[in-house]
């Protein structure tokens, strides 16, 4: 064996976590606090305890509404950006194409512009070739910005992953397909797993192409909530990003307990 | 060979799989009903209000569908800007005059007077580029000081107020980037001796307010953050706003300033390209109608534009109306703030800028 | 079958999404800054790069995303390997302590920050008390609250990057190193970092790119007297309506983030895989 980690150095770890943890999650502590306010506005600290907020929302036709509508979009765009972008950046790391370099900054174009750009051309142009918005607008929209998430990740994986197996598997005489689904995939996995998460969130998440491209029976979680915040900025908007919270955290114990956190995170 | 097929199949199965989910996720019934017309409303007690006082008698009167999209102006504007090829919106409302540039650019249709029955009853200036385009101003949000009645150290009366030590640097200033952000700084500017030719004396009083540690904001909601959370004690916006905040359980109060009241129209327009304009005219009768307008400012405090409007006493004490009363309301003429616009931004952002 | 066309099979679809459903767009808009009433014009970029004004909104915009990227690297790597090393479990809860900024809507978790940072908020109230602060500190509306906002939502992107290829290493080389007497901070260094450095350099990619593009945070933490690139953008698109000038904001901001992301992409070409 090895000489141990010296012990300050466990102690700093655990200092710098602790430190970590309260950074990011002070924030989320205020807006959960908020949400269980009494009082008409948003306040911190919360005036009063009560749960009227929560109650609201969950009976808000227009909260769920919208919030099914984001999570069908978002469902879709990460299936299409990791299919997509899974695709190009495992074309991209086997070199064979000229331009591998250039095409992996060229699927980062994306991220550079602010959306705001992207959304008013994108309008602009649909409105001229095909007429209203639809739905698939705001997916293709979606999608074209999450690829470049799920190119990165897997990208940077695969460039950590094993070259010769797709050989060893070829000369052991599987099909292209094979190589692709059982030698291949594998790898990216967890590059996927990560920009496909990345890709879930953002454009659950996104306001702007949403607010721009939308069809006026179409109104997504994060402009119902903008929408809301202008004339009424009351603590409702915080029970609904403590109800998200609480899901995602409820979720991963609920694979845990059904999966094992094993399969899930141990890759 | 069969394990080599199988497993062909099965990923082959996987990404079709995948494929027909993702299409049944985007699987919408689009609602193509002739009889339906689009609108844009300003959301929460915004929307509700316009819901109860002319979407909804519009709705029985006429046995149309009113779809409502929640967007300000600036974003709506950019919205009907950019899909000029295939507008959504049948009515469009604005509180910040881009109506004056939609008609300029051909977005917005012109209207006829006699197309409009309530139109008569309109005071004049609410109804005064029809035929450009411009819609009717269907009501008014007056703007004037709002403060904290609870921490304040003394009452505002004008607007030269904003200027006093008292208010030490707890001050609101908002951004000229918002509507009633920009009448206040013409109103300052006016009351500090500029005149929309030269808007230095105005952005004088900015830099004095600033160097005294007022703080800038952006948008509503962070005006009643300001007021709930970060000790404000005055601000100049509008009479609107001051009763969400009331509504709301802060102390906020509206004075108007003495040296006068500048007006901010909220307009209907017709968008122009749309197959439904009849309806959508009816729709925008509706908003300038006398029952309309009664239920708007008793919902949330807007002057009405329709001279038979008739309000309780107790609404009328929070609203700026009736015909004298309105005639001293001030307007800076629209058509000189879109020429000047992006010039005085550009200087506000100079003189602002840390 | 060749190996090449199924390359070009595979990489077809992302290129013609990307073509057509991003590049046309934006293309469109674009061309919006070149365009003058009588043919071309450069006006608006003239505008812009005459001015020191809007040269500084360039300068702070740079600034302040390397830094973003700087401050993420500097947590996200030890965080990574932290992650990398703890157990499946603990693991999986330092992963989701890190992602749950993202899971809630921007406008609501700037709204924490302006709650902590605000004039009367928590953190200047702590600093006024212990006398490290004036009556009238705040850190609101200041450079640093826009860094704090940005670094709390972009950590993610850093750590989860790092962390997908931190897990990848073998852990056997550590262990050689350490047996032939390498200290723990030395095979740190010598080991782990480099082989880390692609997804270093994929996260930080992601978020300095993000950190100049982000509009949002900046406008609502920075406010509106210390504005970024993408925030005079969307004003320029929605408040001023000078279409024509916030394409040549955006072409300049484009440009400005390529002229540091491609050296900066070529030099680490090798650890980038």
């Amino acid at each position: 064996m090895v000489r141990a980690v010296p012990a300050w150095l466990r102690v700093g770890a655990w200092v710098f976590v602790a430190l970590t943890a309260l950074f990011l999650l002070a924030p989320l502590v205020v807006v959960v606090g908020v949400s269980v306010s009494e009082s008409q506005f948003i306040a911190f600290p919360p005036d009063g305890l009560s749960l009227r907020w929560y109650r609201e929302v969950l009976q808000s036709d227009r909260y769920l509404a919208s919030a099914w509508i984001s999570l069908r979009v978002a469902l879709a765009v990460t299936v299409t950006a990791c299919l997509i972008g899974g695709a190009a950046a495992i074309a991209i790391h086997r070199r064979t194409l000229p331009f591998s370099e250039a095409m992996a900054t060229f699927f980062l174009s994306p991220l550079v512009l602010p959306t705001i750009i992207y959304a008013i051309g994108m309008l602009m142009l649909w409105s001229a070739l095909f007429g209203p918005v639809s739905i698939l607008t705001l997916w293709l929209g979606h999608t074209a910005i999450t690829l470049p998430f799920v190119v990165r990740t897997t990208l940077a994986v695969l460039s950590e992953s094993d070259p010769f197996l797709e050989e060893a598997a070829k000369t052991m005489g599987a099909n292209r397909l094979q190589r692709l689904w059982l030698v291949v995939l594998p790898q990216c996995l967890p590059g996927l797993l990560a920009g496909g998460f990345f890709a879930f969130n953002i454009s659950f998440d996104e306001a702007v192409l949403s607010l721009f491209l939308r069809r006026p029976d179409m109104t997504t979680l994060p402009v119902q909530i903008y929408g809301q915040l202008e004339f009424s900025p009351d603590p409702s908007v915080a029970a609904v990003s403590s109800i998200m919270i609480a899901l995602t955290v409820f979720l991963i114990i609920v694979i845990d307990r059904m999966l094992g956190i094993q399969k899930f995170a141990s890759n | 060979m069969t394990i080599k097929t199988s497993l062909t199949k099965t990923s082959l199965t996987k990404t079709s799989l995948a494929l027909a989910g993702t299409a049944a996720l985007l699987a919408t019934t689009a609602a193509a009903n002739a009889q339906s017309i689009t609108i844009n409303s300003f959301g929460g007690s915004y929307e509700e209000a316009h819901r109860e006082c002319i979407i909804d008698p519009f709705e029985q009167e006429t046995g149309a569908t009113v779809q409502i999209v929640t967007a300000y102006s600036a974003d709506a504007f950019a919205q009907l800007r950019a899909q000029k090829d295939a507008p959504q919106f049948d009515v469009i409302h604005f509180s910040g005059g881009q109506e004056i540039v939609g008609a300029q650019e051909g977005l917005l249709s012109p209207i006829d007077e006699s197309q409009l029955s309530n139109a008569a009853d309109l005071y004049d200036f609410a109804k005064t580029n029809l035929e450009a385009g411009e819609g009717p101003a269907y009501s008014i949000a007056a703007l004037g000081l709002v403060y904290n009645s609870e921490t304040a150290p003394k009452a505002p009366t004008k607007w030269a107020d904003l200027l006093d030590e008292a208010y030490e640097d707890h001050i609101v200033v908002t951004d000229i980037s918002n509507g009633y952000g920009m009448l206040s700084f013409l109103m300052l500017n006016r009351v500090m001796g500029g005149d929309l030719d030269n808007i230095q004396p105005g952005l004088d009083a900015v830099t004095q307010l600033l160097d005294n540690g007022a703080v800038v904001v952006n948008t509503s909601p962070e005006i009643q953050q300001e007021f709930a959370q970060n000790d404000a004690w005055i601000a100049s916006y509008a009479s609107d706003y001051a009763f969400t905040l009331r509504k709301a359980g802060l102390p906020a109060v509206f004075v108007q300033g003495e040296e006068g009241t500048p007006a901010s129209f909220i307009t209907a327009n017709l968008v122009a390209g749309r197959d439904n304009q009849e309806l959508a005219l009816k729709f925008i009768d509706m908003s300038i109608s006398k029952s309309a307008q009664e239920c708007f400012a008793n919902a949330l405090r807007y002057t009405p534009t329709n001279s038979t409007v008739e309000l309780s006493e107790e609404v009328a004490a929070d609203v700026i109306y009736g015909p004298e009363a309105v005639a001293g309301l001030l307007r800076f003429d629209p058509i000189t703030i879109e020429e000047k616009r992006s010039e005085w931004v550009d200087q506000w952002n100079r003189t602002i800028a840390r | 079958m060749t190996d090449r066309t199924e390359n070009l099979v595979l990489v077809l679809p992302g290129l013609l999404l990307l073509a057509l459903a991003f590049f046309v767009p934006i293309a469109r808009m674009l061309v919006l800054s070149v365009e003058g009433e009588a043919g071309l014009t450069l006006t608006h970029f003239e505008r812009f790069l005459s001015d020191p004004f809007y040269l500084s909104v360039l300068w702070r915009t740079v600034r302040l995303s390397l830094i973003i990227t700087l401050i993420c690297a500097a947590i996200g790597f030890p965080m990574a390997y932290i992650m990398a090393h703890v157990g499946p479990r603990l693991r999986l809860w330092l992963i989701v302590l890190v992602i749950l900024p993202l899971m809630t809507s921007v406008v609501i978790r700037t709204f924490g920050w302006m709650v902590l940072l605000g004039r009367s908020g928590l953190i200047p109230e702590i600093l006024r008390d212990l006398g490290l602060a004036e009556r009238n500190f705040a850190i609101m509306r200041t450079e640093a609250a826009i860094v704090i906002g940005m670094v709390q939502v972009l950590l993610p992107f850093m750590t989860l990057s790092i962390l997908g290829v931190i897990t990848r290493i073998d852990r056997r080389l550590e262990e050689a190193a350490r047996t032939m007497g390498c200290s723990f901070l030395g095979t740190l260094r010598t080991v782990v970092l480099p082989l880390a450095m692609p997804g270093i350099v994929a996260g930080s990619l992601l978020v300095f790119t993000l950190s100049a593009s982000s509009f949002v945070t900046p406008n609502l933490l920075g406010g509106s007297r210390i504005q970024v690139l993408a925030a005079s953008i969307y004003r320029s698109v929605t408040q001023t309506l000078d279409w024509p000038f916030a394409a040549a904001q955006a072409v300049i901001l484009f440009a400005g983030v390529l002229l540091i992301l491609i050296p900066y992409a070529q030099l680490t070409r090798r650890a980038d895989g």
